[in-house]
């Protein structure tokens, strides 16, 4: 069973996309801040991580660049940005840090962004017809 | 000429003032824009008049009025000819004006007296190739070979300088006694004394402009068509950080620009297209600044129709803190976009999530989204609410209406709404009155109360479990000391109230809301209640919010006519405290 990280303050945005996943039968951690989104990555090796950018304690580019920089095991788990900050600034430093890719939360259903976490763990399977936002 | 100088020393004196209260405003963006404008303009105005002052030397002046005075002569004197020698800016200026017909040799012989006597009262030695001759009147007739008999020489003086001589000459022998030459050395002092005075004018007004462009903070330089730097103001040096010699040329400039703006072809495009250039933001050194070069036009001999280019003048206007207001706003629009998406998104995938029925809920997960969509949609809320109020505050429509009402009530009712959070994180919450409290004070009821939940939950907020909030509710009479008024309840506040801000406060009540929180730093207290700022502990505390109830506060506490202050020591606590006047 494939792994999870959900790193966001938005418990809102925790649980609904947590219930999802977890109904696909996916194992889900979850992480309130940058650094215990630091701490969990390094210690459980989740398969990916979906990551939000305005965080306290550490905020989204900075948890990349230290995952950058924890060894080659969490430098290749891949990181789905899911922010409501929609800035080119962001979007360019986080593809500069390797982001799989970038979504803006509210721009997209809960739907939509369970299926690029599908794509993006299951590429073989081919999922079609997404508006592909995803950096290949 | 005096007029207009006048008008525009006192309308740039206005204006640096002006740009002041646009750039507090950041609403005024447009209007800054205007003013942008209006500096343009009128820094053109000021090149072209300082020009203008300068242009206005000896020669040109003198000779009118001169001109003027030789062609009225000849009412009071007879003479063949009258002529005068002026010290020109590059020659000197002999015009000779003849009433009746002579020979060359007469105007050789007067010219040569003239030079003579010039060179004697200036002790310099000129001679006749530094003389522009201009001849007017009777023409020269080669048969008339008469030599000068009677020959009257006044030097002109002005402010105290010999600037040139007059001449009467007659062929005709013992013509000039006495009363000739009274009448004319009086015009020709009125004549002096007019011009000296005329003169004195045109300096200090020339000099009120040169101390207002040397006292100015935007950086002027003014160069010749030749790129000749003519003037340099203080703020220019410091801005561009040249060297402090005396004499500067255009590539003291180029170099220290350090190819940040191209200075010398902006002022010969300028010059060459008659036209106003505005750079982009530059920086230099630390600071961002918005450059202006305009050319300089001179009106030549009076004409003022015929416009030429005499230079060009640069102005750099320093934009840092318009920068740092739009970078603020920016910031804060990005916060509140942030903070009301977040919880709306939250609430669509809660009800996409419902709606589908996948994955399949039990009544309990129902329940607790439901509770989710009521605590996003009370956060989104609260912040449309406190929008709205800052949005009235600022157009001026927060109506506060100030009626007699029981403080003592007020505060009561607080307490009993924030019991239940104090208890829940294990804080102590308690309230002090002064018992010299009057019943009644004159105060809005509602807002003063949303100023109490402001600094109340903001106390709760930050402070950790086993903490204390204390609010204290004192009487402050006229010069009075705070610190002593405050010693006398039972109770003390984490940290003593300021005796300073109160000095000049009339007779009021004072509401402290003091915790045992973990205290803020000084440089974040100035902020704290500028709507655009929030705190960056606020984040770390893990605490919602958007910082703008303080704003909130300070704008309902001066509708009561008063003020709204904190004091704070890391570590110790900090004290939220208002001031609502009795009268």
């Amino acid at each position: 069973m494939k792994k999870i990280l959900i790193i966001d303050d938005d418990t809102t945005f925790q649980k609904t996309m947590s219930d999802s996943l977890a109904s696909l039968h996916y194992t889900v951690a979850s992480a309130l801040d940058g650094e215990e989104g630091l701490a969990k990555a390094l210690a459980e090796k989740p398969d990916l991580i979906l990551l939000d950018i305005k965080m306290p304690k550490m905020d989204g580019i900075t948890f990349l660049k230290k995952l950058q920089s924890g060894g080659e095991d969490s430098t290749k788990i891949p990181v789905l940005v899911t922010s409501n900050i929609s800035t080119m600034d962001n979007i360019s430093e986080g593809i500069a840090l390797g982001i799989k890719g970038y979504i803006v939360k509210s721009d997209e259903s809960l739907d939509t962004i369970v299926q690029h976490v599908e794509e993006l763990l299951n590429p073989k399977k081919g999922v079609s017809g997404l508006p592909s936002r995803l950096i290949s | 000429m005096t007029l207009t100088v006048t008008s525009i020393v006192l309308a740039i004196g206005g204006l640096s003032a002006s740009i002041y209260f646009v750039i507090k405003d950041y609403k005024a963006k447009e209007v800054l824009a205007k003013r942008e404008q209006d500096v343009s303009r009128r820094m053109y105005e000021l090149a072209i008049l300082k020009e203008l002052g300068d242009r206005i030397g000896y020669s040109l002046d003198v000779q009118q009025i001169i001109d003027i005075i030789i062609n009225s002569l000849h009412q009071f004197i007879d003479y063949s000819a009258v002529s005068y020698m002026l010290l020109g800016p590059e020659k000197l200026i002999f015009k000779m004006h003849l009433e009746r017909s002579v020979h060359q040799r007469f105007v050789n012989d007067i010219r040569d007296r003239m030079l003579g006597s010039l060179s004697a009262l200036l002790d310099r030695e000129f001679n006749k190739k530094d003389v522009k001759e201009i001849l007017s009147g009777a023409i020269i007739i080669e048969e008339l070979d008469e030599p000068v008999r009677s020959f009257f020489n006044i030097p002109l003086v002005i402010d105290e300088k010999v600037v040139g001589v007059l001449t009467v000459a007659d062929t005709k022998t013992g013509l000039y006694k006495e009363e000739e030459m009274t009448i004319l050395y009086k015009i020709i002092q009125q004549a002096s004394k007019a011009v000296t005075s005329l003169q004195g004018v045109v300096k200090s007004e020339q000099a009120k402009v040169n101390a207002m462009v040397e006292s100015m903070a935007d950086g002027v330089v003014m160069t010749d068509i030749d790129y000749r730097i003519m003037v340099v103001n203080p703020s220019a040096r410091a801005i561009i950080g040249l060297p402090k010699k005396e004499s500067l040329t255009i590539f003291d400039f180029i170099d220290n620009l350090e190819g940040k703006f191209d200075i010398r072809g902006k002022l010969e495009e300028s010059v060459k297209l008659n036209k106003p250039f505005k750079s982009e933001e530059v920086l230099i050194k630390d600071k961002f600044y918005r450059i202006f070069v305009f050319p300089v036009n001179a009106a030549v001999g009076g004409e003022v129709e015929e416009k030429n280019a005499v230079g060009g003048v640069v102005i750099f206007h320093d934009v840092t803190a318009e920068r740092a207001v739009e970078q603020i706003r920016e910031q804060f629009t990005s916060m509140i976009v942030h903070e009301l998406r977040t919880p709306l998104s939250g609430i669509n995938k809660i009800s996409e999530l419902l709606r589908s029925g996948e994955p399949p809920l039990t009544k309990p997960e129902v329940d607790n989204y439901i509770k989710m969509i009521s605590v996003n949609s009370t956060s989104m809320l609260d912040l449309v609410n406190d929008i709205l109020d800052v949005a009235k505050l600022e157009a001026g429509k927060f109506d506060v209406k100030k009626e007699p009402g029981d403080i003592k009530k007020i505060v009561d009712n607080r307490l009993e709404f924030f019991k239940v959070s104090a208890t829940d994180a294990k804080l102590t919450l308690k309230v002090v009155y002064d018992p010299a409290l009057p019943e009644l004070v004159p105060l809005d009821e509602s807002a003063v109360k949303q100023v109490l939940n402001n600094l109340i939950s903001n106390a709760l907020k930050f402070t950790k479990a086993g903490g204390t909030v204390d609010i204290f509710v004192a009487k402050h009479s006229t010069n009075a000391k705070i610190t002593e008024e405050f010693g006398k309840l039972s109770g003390k506040t984490s940290v003593a109230l300021p005796d300073e801000k109160f000095l000049s406060a009339p007779e009021s009540i004072v509401v402290a809301v003091s915790d045992s929180g973990a205290g803020i730093n000084p440089t974040s207290i100035k902020e704290l209640f500028n709507k655009f700022k929030q705190l960056d502990n606020k984040a770390e505390a893990g605490v919602k919010g958007t910082g703008l109830g303080l704003a909130i506060a300070k704008g309902i506490v001066e509708e009561h006519g008063g003020f709204i202050g904190a004091v704070s020591e890391i570590g110790v606590g900090s004290v939220f405290y208002f001031v609502i006047p009795l009268q």
